[in-house]
């Protein structure tokens, strides 16, 4: 390896740390935020498509049905989180 | 206005309702009105949406959960076997799951949601309503005649189709509010690309479906929808009611027929004061409905002296309904 590409290397693994750190900086807390509305919203979904899984009546279980299959690895997730209890630790996270 | 005439002004209106209390005749108008149609080379096909349905009676043969059976030229018509229609969807479903993630068994929990949602009291009415809908995306027909259910439960069919928007429209716009957060944070991430939502596209899909079975009962353009009474007062009120509330839903009423009319010649024979009565009673009613409903009355038929069951007194109907008349 020559001096020259050595060099770059390192100006390219410095550009990439400053990228990473930047980001962590201002982007992460922003995708975290955007990910975790996300995933509040796939349970509110699957809360109106599929609460008789819960014992809420929904309407109309006939095109719920059809949704189904996408939503079986979520469901055990989705009903520990509606059915937990909760306490003030809930308003910290 | 005769209802002959209403087919020959519009003939972009494909879609045939007849609608009213149970009893008066809804069945034998719709078979009267596809033998009229494919006798004139019309192809038509006339099916039922009502659980009970009578079509396999008025014409002698059965034809529940068979598909369109032909029953003569160009007359096609159809019951919808619910109950087999949803069993096959739930085996749907489940063969999707077991590929989707190469279950050998479904879980407990999931088969035991699949059963009940199947137990619902609507589950029976949504089959039929879905099902409608692929009868009529085929579109091989030139008529399609609906054997519709009796008032209350047509109000029900209706009300249920502007549920079924409302909810749709709710749940699309919720899952494409998601696919933009998706979005959000896999820019933020810098990925390249982010995974197609499944479930919006199924979504979509739903929502075409609905819009399309529900807007052809609304559709002022392809929609002719039919009351029929007959000259006595509980059908009258009923009707009358009925008319306000289908009016809410915007189904395209064109006019009124009054069914089981007693042939007024009959007062002039020596007859027992009981036909005397009733012609009497018939006659007093026959003009409340003239003044109600004016012109809208399209056609008065006579009650036969046997009910309407086979092609050969679906004939006689279809004569006394559209008066000798051609499209």
């Amino acid at each position: 390896m020559t001096h020259e590409e050595r060099r770059a290397g390192l100006v390219r693994r410095w550009g990439r740390s400053a990228k990473d750190f930047l980001y962590g900086m201002a982007g992460h807390d922003m995708t975290r935020y955007a990910l975790k509305t996300r995933g509040s919203m796939e349970h509110l979904f699957i809360l109106i498509t599929m609460g008789d899984l819960l014992g809420v009546p929904i309407l109309p279980p006939y095109y719920s049905l059809r949704l189904l299959p996408y939503v079986v690895p979520q469901i055990s997730t989705w009903k520990r989180r509606m059915l937990r209890e909760r306490d003030l630790t809930d308003a910290l996270a | 206005m005769s209802l002959a005439r209403v087919f020959r002004e519009h003939p972009e209106r494909r879609y045939i309702m007849y609608g009213g209390k149970g009893g008066l005749g809804k069945t034998t108008f719709s078979a009267a009105t596809a033998y009229w149609l494919a006798k004139q080379g019309k192809k038509v096909l006339v099916f039922s949406v009502d659980p009970q349905a009578s079509l396999t009676d008025i014409f002698e043969q059965d034809i529940f959960g068979k598909g369109p059976v032909e029953i003569m030229p160009n007359l096609y018509a159809q019951e919808i076997d619910a109950d087999r229609h949803i069993a096959e969807y739930q085996e749907e479903i489940r063969g999707k799951i077991r590929d989707m993630y190469g279950f050998a068994e479904i879980p407990e929990e999931i088969e035991s949601y699949i059963q009940a949602a199947a137990a619902e009291p609507a589950m029976e009415e949504s089959a039929i309503f879905d099902n409608v809908v692929d009868i009529i995306v085929g579109g091989e027909y030139d008529y399609y005649i609906y054997d519709l259910v009796p008032l209350g439960h047509a109000l029900y069919y209706l009300s249920m189709a502007s549920v079924y928007d409302e909810w749709i429209e709710r749940i699309t716009s919720l899952r494409e509010e998601m696919e933009e957060y998706s979005k959000v944070a896999a820019l933020l991430e810098r990925k390249e690309e982010t995974e197609e939502d499944q479930i919006l596209a199924e979504l979509q899909d739903i929502r075409y479906r609905i819009n399309m079975s529900s807007s052809i009962l609304t559709d002022n353009e392809k929609t002719a929808f039919f009351f029929v009474i007959i000259p006595e007062e509980m059908a009258l009120v009923d009707t009358q009611k009925a008319a306000t509330k289908f009016a809410k839903f915007d189904v395209p009423l064109i006019g009124y027929i009054v069914n089981r009319v007693l042939p007024a010649e009959l007062a002039d024979e020596d007859i027992p004061p009981y036909l005397e009565n009733r012609i009497e009673m018939q006659r007093e009613y026959l003009a409340k409905i003239d003044t109600i409903f004016g012109d809208q009355v399209l056609t008065r038929v006579p009650e036969l002296e046997r009910d309407i069951t086979g092609l050969d007194m679906i004939a006689r109907i279809a004569e006394k309904l559209f008066g000798g008349e051609e499209i």
